[in-house]
């Protein structure tokens, strides 16, 4: 079966973005999310095999939003979408159970190698 | 990746952006110490960095991130210093600028002058960008803060090598299990104990973060007896661009090197000397974006859903000869069609606010400059209005809005921004509480400026006489000021709200302010139309150009000089046959004679039609090549015989012919 994915992110353009490549890759994109606190909602609802979440978003942030999957789901499999210069809220994220973090700006096969590598599917 | 399919929703997405930091600033501006603009301002640079760095707009890229890194520091200090905020705001501008260059496919414009001029406010932390510095746990928002701090003395260089471990690396032991690593036993033999070197990429963005994942990984494969950094070290953000681990596994080291390869990030690791791959994938051609909400999506679903049980309802009453159930049915669907077509325009609207958005700032400058204390108020900016329209209204808004400021408002006062929906029609109205216009004033500057002859100008009605500002070349002031005195006139309001299918009203007199409404369709794509006869051929007009329509006895037509007139009460009317303006064999009118009263350059103005045929909606079609160059036709819509009508532009009709031009 598919990869099931939710993006997770404030941008339209990055949930795009992201949604392209992992269709392309021919996973299943079975939610986005605008911020962290519906990215919370969504995730209990729909338990993706897979979350990439934005770090700055409004509401909640995707920290915030991560450690309550991670206390709610300790198999979960988030990965973090970053910006540069973020690197204490990726380490804080990564102590918090993030699986990888992915930095913006991205390429393609960087995004595809990371989910590949922490889901196991080649 | 090819990401010329985003550049689309990129420029739409981060305009938004930059409206909105523009009236974030001018919100702080009021309330400096407001922590949750601030948290929002960074918000808004960040996100415009992040989207432009993944598309290659470098200087957008490195301009939002300063901006984006200004602000952090504010959020530190939980204050924006009003010295700053001129600096912001320009440097707001300054990135519409480089949209703008970016949107016309050009270079992006030069950034240095702006980033050279800092102000002294700016906390310097550039510095802080490519490493980590942070140790304690702090709230995710405090910690670029202590970054500026600095905790340079926890940094610690990495040795060059780690401490060798308790266990001597020559011991085996026979019955160990391979532990964690269930999943990657792919060639299980007795545990090995050795030194692993991984190597990061240089410039590896939160490289202490990717180390953990390195010794996560590591740790998957086997006992992970000691490594430099080790994870406490790395918690604590220590730089690590190499980490080396004693590692005792039963794993092939081809294994886990593989694994180690492939975190991103990781470059070497010392066994094995192959590259990775490095496929390069196709991509698809993209389309234009729309966004559109996801329960607008499902009511056309439902709809089209209905309107496919209904075609079933239709056939079977056709086939039974049930005219009853016929007659009902065929209602349902007329109804469900409405309906659709209400939701699909609805697709295509857009708030008013996507462009009300940069008002406030502009309000602000002007203020400034002029010295005059102008308050913006804003009602109804949630109306929706077609994006093509919303589009083309954005300048003649501005445009009103300085006006509003410049000529109206005389120190002190309120412009009032107004939107409602009036029907079909949205009135977008400005206004001002300044000191008026006045209609005797502005007839005296018709005649002062050859514009028309003294009794031309006392004929006109105040309403006309104030639509005088409208005329090219016509201004109320002397002189030409910065703010409003520039190229886009009133003229070009009046012919932007025309385009569109709209009009234009002025209501103002001396001392009780000035009111500019426009009247717009909501939807461009259907509009409603006046179906006439004109030398036997059915032809429409918009209804948004239709005054009123007359019919009037032959006998009251005069003729003054070369020119047909009639009398609409005190006014005199020209009357103009439609039928010549399009080429087309006259047609003598009998005892009565058909008019559609319409409007030309701001004057009212009659066309002579064989007869009316009704009012209905028509879905506009473009003529395409060689039609489109006729001048005078908006398109065409198809009746319901299968009969191609073409929709007549009265105004561009007749501006374009001789006929007109001679009086």
């Amino acid at each position: 079966m598919a990869l099931r994915v939710m993006v997770v992110d404030d941008a339209l353009f990055m949930r795009s973005m992201l949604k392209d490549i992992f269709v392309r890759a021919g996973y299943e994109v079975v939610a986005e999310a605008e911020n962290g606190e519906i990215a919370l909602e969504l995730y209990q609802e729909i338990k993706p095999d897979l979350v990439t979440m934005d770090i700055v978003m409004p509401k909640k942030s995707g920290i915030e939003a991560l450690q309550e999957i991670m206390a709610s789901d300790p198999d979960a499999c988030v990965v973090m979408v970053s910006a540069l210069g973020q690197d204490s809220l990726v380490l804080e994220a990564v102590e918090s159970g993030a699986k990888d973090f992915i930095v913006k700006p991205f390429k393609e096969n960087n995004v595809l190698e990371i989910v590949r590598r922490i889901t196991g599917q080649a | 990746m090819d990401m010329s399919q985003y550049r689309d929703l990129f420029l739409s997405e981060t305009r938004e952006h930059i409206n909105n930091l523009n009236q974030l600033v001018v919100t702080l501006e009021q309330e400096p110490g407001n922590r949750e603009t601030i948290d929002a301002l960074f918000r808004e640079a960040h996100s415009i960095k992040g989207m432009a760095a993944t598309m290659g707009f470098d200087r957008t890229a490195e301009l939002s991130h300063h901006l984006e890194d200004m602000l952090d520091g504010f959020r530190a200090t939980g204050e924006v210093p009003a010295s700053t905020v001129d600096y912001l705001l320009a440097g707001i501008d300054l990135l519409d600028g480089l949209l703008d260059d970016l949107q016309s496919n050009k270079p992006e414009r030069s950034i240095d002058a702006f980033m050279v001029e800092t102000p002294n406010e700016e906390p310097a932390r550039e510095e802080s960008v490519l490493t980590a510095e942070i140790l304690e746990e702090i709230p995710a928002e405090e910690l670029v803060a202590v970054a500026v701090e600095g905790e340079s003395e926890e940094i610690t260089p990495a040795d060059e090598s780690a401490p060798e471990p308790e266990v001597a690396p020559v011991v085996k032991v026979e019955t160990e299990e391979s532990n964690k690593a269930e999943t990657k036993k792919k060639s299980v033999k007795e545990p090995d104990v050795f030194k692993v070197l991984v190597k990061l990429a240089e410039n590896t963005p939160a490289a202490a973060a990717r180390g953990i994942l390195v010794l996560r990984e590591l740790e998957k494969s086997g006992e992970l007896m000691s490594s430099k950094p080790d994870m406490a070290a790395l918690r604590g953000g220590a730089p690590c661009q190499k980490i080396q681990a004693w590692l005792r596994t039963s794993l092939a080291k081809m294994h886990i090197e593989e694994a180690l390869l492939r975190i991103s990030g990781v470059v070497k690791v010392r066994f094995i000397d192959d590259r990775r791959k490095d496929e390069s994938s196709g991509r698809d051609e993209g389309g234009r974006t729309i966004r559109v909400r996801t329960d607008l999506l499902d009511q056309f679903v439902n709809l089209t859903g209905e309107l496919i049980t209904n075609r079933y309802m239709l056939h079977t009453a056709t086939n039974g000869r049930d005219w009853d159930k016929l007659t009902q049915t065929l209602s349902q669907t007329s109804r469900l069609i409405d309906d659709l077509h209400h939701q699909v325009l609805q697709a295509r609207l857009m708030p008013l606010e996507n462009i009300t958005g940069r008002l406030p700032r502009i309000i602000r400058d002007l203020s400034r400059k002029t010295n005059k204390e102008v308050t913006l108020r804003l009602t109804g900016a949630e109306v929706g209005i077609d994006r093509v329209v919303l589009e083309a209204l954005t300048d003649p808004l501005v445009h009103l809005v300085r006006n509003a400021v410049d000529h109206g408002i005389e120190k002190e006062g309120v412009v009032t921004l107004s939107a409602r929906r009036e029907k079909d029609l949205v009135l977008i109205e400005v206004a001002d509480d300044g000191k008026g216009m006045d209609p005797e004033q502005l007839r005296q500057q018709a005649v002062d400026r050859d514009l028309m002859t003294p009794s031309q100008a006392a004929s006109l009605s105040d309403r006309d006489a104030l639509m005088l500002v409208c005329r090219p070349g016509f201004s109320t002031t002397e002189e030409v000021t910065e703010t409003s005195g520039r190229g886009v006139g009133m003229d070009v309001v009046k012919a932007a709200v025309s385009n569109l299918g709209g009009s234009l009203d002025i209501i103002s007199a001396p001392g009780e302010g000035s009111r500019f409404q426009m009247r717009l369709p909501l939807s461009i794509a259907i509009i409603k139309i006046l179906l006439v006869s004109c030398a036997g051929h059915p032809l429409a007009i918009p209804l948004t150009r239709v005054q009123r329509t007359l019919d009037l006895p032959t006998c009251d037509i005069q003729l003054s000089g070369q020119k047909r007139v009639f009398r609409l009460g005190e006014e005199v009317v020209s009357l103009y046959s439609l039928a010549e303006a399009l080429g087309l064999p006259e047609v003598a009118a009998g005892e009565t004679t058909w008019v559609v009263l319409t409007e030309v350059q701001g004057r009212r103005v009659g066309l002579q039609v064989d007869h009316f045929l009704g009012q209905r909606e028509a879905f506009v079609k473009a003529l395409g090549f060689p039609l489109n160059l006729l001048v005078g036709l908006n398109g065409a819509t198809v009746e319901g015989n299968g009969q191609v009508v073409f929709i007549v532009d009265p105004q561009a009709l007749l501006e374009n012919r001789q006929l007109f031009k001679n009086d």
